[in-house]
């Protein structure tokens, strides 16, 4: 640690993990990604609670792999549980609360697989990313019933997208580097969402939609 | 490539529609309004606008359960009050009979009714149940809220979109700025999107020019550009929509009314009612650009801060602004139609024997000439051959007098006359024949000249004695 700013060893020295000061300057990078992803690429993922916290359940899981694949894990058995229930004709909130019984058992029929397999990683995933992922099924159920299938799917796969984007970048250790020497500069996301806000031009999956009609404009 | 990156500013993307135009001109008060169906509906049919009647609601659990589901007539839709995109919405079609065994049974209690979906499926109250709990639970209103659930008639399929339309009730969509129309399409419910007319359901949306109030280009669901309707030979262009106008104002009226400066106006046409007013929507998607090929953002600029006193006059703006052709006013003017230089015709010969080619429309010409192969087709072989036989020119028999010169051909079968034709390429002594000439609805008995065009590109051309009927539009 040749370069830490002040501020950061202020609050390393009241006690706060650097670990944890961190993850918070991280915060707003993150769902600054998350924002530009939605307003200029036109991803939009389950809003920006859900791939946000995915990211930092990513961060959070010992080897990246283990965090895909309970995150795809949960969406699977999501997905087939739909099929399932859809013959039973039974409320929301019941519903929800089956699917996520299942996935639990689920994942943890997979971590005991993982643990058979020699894949002691994915047994040591700790609790809490992984209930993180078990509950963002929500969402995905709430896009099954208001979209269909395909819609929640293609939802679940922008959110895994722009989950590792912020993954990756949020543990980019030029990143965590300047951000413990300069913490001040994660003000510049201020003015970034500013712009992100007041941005009305067509968004990059506008211009794929649309590519028809402006081939056609005179 | 840079082309169509320049034209993006004319198209409204969703960042645009959100910020520039939802955010300042759609009060919050009045998009609650607009979100809310019901209340929509009765501002609406109270000031005059034709709406489809509701037959009954349902607030809570405790009014589901004491429901008297042999109310409800044997047609209905079952929708949520908040519900968006075309979530949540059951339609019925019909009511199962109800089975001789129960009738011969001495039940006091007659039993619930059965009714029938668009797919043949059957739906029982159960059913219904199942899905007004789900919309009491908010399982299809915008953010999850507590909904209500209401019964409406369901409209009657007009005729002339029969073939067009899978199930459900076709209906149209205006988008309305400023008390201006400014786009509009037809959209038209599929097998995929289960009888809903959303283009996100899967519906198809297709075009509508302005002025006209006739189809143009479609789309089917989010961006696929279609001619046809899948898996049919229906073609999607050229449908001319009834009530045309009446459907434009009936949009600028409820956009006044709604006290939104931008929306989205659903009008359907009930078979026995006319237009019908659907429902407003605060927040219209954007697909109706790919179905016009148009787009939003540069009409709504030219229309910002115009002032427009009344709807009839937004109406007319609208038009004439972005209207497509302007054509057929003046056909409408002038009581004649405008043709291109090159129209496509149905020709009418002997025994009703029919071609259908395209025609070079020649205003340097008089009479109407066509191949001597066409002539064959249209069932004047003997003429054509016995014709053919004749070996003088023009230049052998220019001395003779009229009476002589008919003899050496009036022999030819079907011959009509024979005229002088002076061309460029000299003059020409020709038969003509007797055929008919449908061109652009018009039907034209009229005698043409026979003459070798086997080298030349179209086979016929048609000259000014049969195109007093029309204007040429060169551009066409």
């Amino acid at each position: 640690m040749n370069n830490v700013s002040p501020l950061i060893n202020f609050f390393i020295e009241q006690g706060v993990p650097l670990e944890t000061v961190v993850l918070l300057l991280m915060l707003p990078v993150v769902v600054t990604l998350i924002a530009f992803f939605r307003q200029i690429v036109g991803i939009k993922a389950f809003g920006i609670y859900t791939p946000a916290i995915v990211t930092f359940a990513f961060l959070a899981v010992p080897q990246l792999r283990y965090g895909v694949v309970v995150f795809v894990s949960v969406i699977l058995v999501g997905m087939l549980m739909r099929f399932v229930l859809k013959s039973f004709r039974i409320l929301y909130l019941p519903r929800v609360a089956i699917t996520l019984s299942v996935i639990a058992f689920s994942i943890l029929f997979l971590l005991g697989l993982g643990g058979y397999f020699q894949r002691t990683g994915l047994a040591s995933v700790t609790i809490f990313p992984i209930l993180i992922m078990i509950t963002i099924v929500e969402k995905f159920v709430v896009v099954q019933i208001e979209k269909g299938n395909k819609a929640a799917v293609i939802l679940a796969v922008e959110t895994l997208v722009i989950s590792l984007a912020g993954y990756y970048l949020a543990s980019w250790p030029m990143l965590i580097k300047g951000i413990i020497a300069f913490p001040w500069l994660i003000l510049i996301t201020i003015p970034i969402n500013i712009f992100l806000g007041k941005w009305d031009g067509l968004r990059l999956t506008e211009y794929v939609r649309f590519w028809e009609v402006l081939k056609n404009l005179k | 490539m840079f082309e169509e990156l320049k034209n993006a500013r004319k198209l409204l993307g969703l960042n645009a529609r959100n910020l520039a135009y939802i955010r300042p001109y759609n009060k919050k008060k009045s998009k609650r309004l607009a979100d809310d169906k019901i209340s929509s509906k009765r501002v609406l049919r109270k000031a005059g606008i034709p709406v489809p009647k509701l037959l009954a609601r349902i607030k809570s659990v405790e009014e589901l359960e004491s429901f008297d589901w042999t109310s409800l007539p044997a047609t209905f839709a079952l929708k949520p009050n908040r519900g968006f995109g075309g979530g949540g919405i059951l339609v019925v079609y019909g009511r199962k009979k109800i089975s001789k065994k129960f009738l011969q049974t001495d039940l006091v209690e007659t039993p619930d009714p059965v009714w029938i979906k668009s797919d043949g499926s059957k739906v029982t109250v159960q059913d219904l149940k199942n899905q007004i709990r789900n919309i009491l639970d908010g399982a299809f209103s915008l953010s999850n809220m507590p909904d209500t659930a209401f019964f409406e008639e369901r409209l009657t399929l007009l005729k002339l979109f029969k073939p067009y339309a899978y199930k459900g009730i076709p209906d149209i969509r205006v988008i309305v700025f400023n008390r201006i129309p400014v786009m509009a399409m037809l959209r038209l419910p599929t097998k995929e999107s289960g009888g809903k007319a959303n283009l996100q359901q899967g519906g198809i949306g297709v075009g509508i020019d302005l002025i006209s109030g006739v189809t143009t280009s479609a789309v089917l669901g989010e961006g696929k550009l279609i001619d046809y309707v899948p898996g049919t030979r229906m073609l999607l262009s050229g449908i001319r929509i009834p009530y045309w106008k009446e459907i434009l104002l009936l949009a600028v009226k409820a956009q006044e009314i709604s006290g939104m400066g931008f929306l989205g106006a659903d009008v359907a046409i009930d078979r026995e009612r006319g237009p019908v007013f659907l429902e407003i929507n605060a927040r219209p998607g954007l697909g109706i650009q790919v179905a016009n090929l148009a787009g939003l953002r540069e009409r709504l600029e030219r229309i910002k801060g115009l002032k427009i006193k009344t709807a009839a006059r937004g109406v007319r703006v609208g038009r004439d602004l972005f209207g497509g052709e302007v054509e057929e006013e003046v056909e409408e003017i002038s009581g004649r139609k405008v043709i291109g230089t090159i129209e496509k015709i149905k020709l009418i010969g002997r025994s009703e024997k029919s071609v259908e080619v395209e025609a070079k429309i020649d205003t340097g010409a008089g009479f109407t000439s066509i191949d001597t192969d066409l002539a064959e087709q249209l069932g004047f072989e003997d003429t054509v051959r016995e014709y053919q036989k004749i070996e003088a020119t023009y230049k052998d028999i220019k001395h003779l007098a009229k009476k002589e010169r008919w003899d050496i051909f009036k022999h030819i079968p079907h011959l009509e006359s024979m005229v002088v034709i002076n061309s460029a390429s000299g003059s020409t002594y020709r038969p003509t024949i007797k055929i008919t000439v449908i061109m652009d609805g018009v039907t034209i008995p009229t005698k043409v000249t026979l003459i070798n065009r086997a080298h030349l590109k179209y086979p016929i051309i048609i000259g000014k004695r049969n195109l007093k009927k029309f204007l040429i539009d060169v551009n066409k």
